[in-house]
């Protein structure tokens, strides 16, 4: 199972401003201290060797679109966050190029605006023979997807779209087959619910996507279905938006997680690897290596048995677990 | 990752309660370890130190229970002030920034001046 990340920020599309750009050149250039490359692969080599990550590369800006690929059938992908456009245009490549089969299912976290607004861009939506499935735990997935593309909000309006879309509503303790995939799903805390999925393939490799979900103070006890659902998986993409103190001071309610619950959650369900994922809109490159690197600190100075391993998701990540 | 029991020794000094739990705060321990806080918060008057001295680590849970003996302390009338933490417990409350919503005293004195 493949596991790619098209958009990880929470909340907003953001992207990385001129002088974020200069200074990072002025990083590599000082640390290269005078040293020439023959050619841009040599400088790349050099760029991948030598410098941090934040340094050297982005995180990336676009919200919540993660692309679970089992290696057949439909394309599986976890909401429609800005990160869907790219995404879009990609699987759209793969089926000119390698005849992947023209039918996307979509699993929704949630409707708020973030993991929804790459759909009116995507575009094998617009193309006559698309079959679109869309998922979701909540009832009025089409209602909020309809409402986004009414004439005050957008130019194209949902009718207007060629492809065959269907709606789907999932319960939480069902299991749904798609293709050779089997899934289901856990209610989060989150304004209007929000829901996690558990994805896994034929030879038994687990997914979770649980995004928008704060584990509320008062309800620990609670968390008992959270390291169930996340029981023995392989990767678990996690909302570690906020610092543990944010999330039960001054954001608390705002429906977001911590990087350490992750870790704690994780550690509890056996869990193999935890992607850090919907990063806080305003933070800096550093700023989301740093909560990395904390990360990995934490889970080493609480680890009790099999380590965990800790990734920081970016636009882009391929992971294969 | 199982700590077993927390033991626990209470002083009182000068009118403040300093409560010295001792052994890992993680999964199992989590659930006594916030109901004991929480209660000698809410019994405590002005300050109450917990003296992290004896604590070899703390999970979220552990860190969590923090903020609710604050919030049954505050409707109670107290402070809770933590003291003494470890060196791994020390990176934890940086990782979890909560030294930078409770206070952090390197010794009994000083919590007890602040």
């Amino acid at each position: 199972m493949q596991v790619r990340f098209w958009g990880t920020r929470g909340s907003l599309p953001v992207a990385a401003k001129a002088m974020a750009v200069r200074d990072k050149i002025a990083v590599a250039l000082v640390a290269a201290n005078g040293r020439t490359f023959a050619d841009e692969t040599e400088a790349c080599t050099y760029l991948e060797a030598e410098l941090d990550f934040a340094s050297a590369h982005s995180y990336g800006g676009a919200t919540s679109c993660v692309e679970v690929d089992a290696g057949e059938g439909a394309f599986i992908v976890c909401d429609m966050g800005s990160g869907l456009r790219e995404f879009g245009l990609d699987s759209l490549r793969r089926c000119a190029a390698e005849g992947h089969p023209r039918e996307w299912h979509f699993f929704l976290s949630h409707l708020h605006w973030d993991h929804i607004m790459g759909f009116p861009f995507f575009v094998p939506a617009f193309i006559p023979g698309s079959k679109i499935v869309i998922h979701a735990g909540h009832s009025d997935a089409e209602t909020a997807l309809r409402r986004q593309q009414e004439e005050i909000s957008f130019p194209v309006p949902f009718d207007w779209l060629k492809g065959d879309i269907e709606f789907r509503t999932l319960e939480t303790g069902q299991d749904y087959r798609i293709g050779a995939v089997s899934v289901s799903l856990i209610e989060q805390h989150h304004s209007h619910l929000s829901y996690g999925f558990r994805f896994q393939d034929a030879a038994g490799t687990v997914a979770i996507f649980s995004t928008d979900s704060e584990h509320k103070i008062d309800k620990m006890e609670g968390e008992a279905d959270v390291v169930e659902f996340f029981g023995g998986a392989d990767l678990v993409v996690c909302d570690t938006m906020y610092s543990l103190a944010d999330s039960v001071s001054m954001k608390e309610d705002w429906g977001h997680s911590s990087n350490i619950v992750a870790v704690d959650l994780c550690h509890e369900a056996a869990a193999k690897r935890l992607a850090l994922f919907h990063h806080e809109p305003t933070y800096s490159d550093a700023d989301i290596q740093r909560m990395h690197r904390e990360s990995i600190r934490y889970e080493e100075l609480t680890r009790g048995a099999a380590p965990l391993e800790v990734v920081c998701a970016y636009d882009g990540l391929v992971l294969e677990i | 990752m199982s700590g077993g029991t927390l033991s626990w020794q209470v002083e009182d000094r000068d009118g403040t309660r300093i409560v010295t739990p001792a052994g890992r705060v993680d999964e199992s321990t989590a659930t006594a370890f916030t109901e004991r806080l929480i209660a000698e918060a809410g019994g405590a008057r002005g300050k109450l130190v917990l003296d992290l001295s004896g604590v070899a680590y703390m999970s979220s849970r552990g860190l969590r229970a923090l903020t609710l003996a604050q919030r049954e302390g505050t409707q109670a009338g107290s402070t809770l002030v933590l003291a003494k933490p470890n060196e791994t417990m020390r990176e934890i409350l940086a990782i979890s920034r909560y030294d930078m919503i409770f206070k952090v005293a390197d010794t009994i004195d000083e919590a007890l001046a602040n």
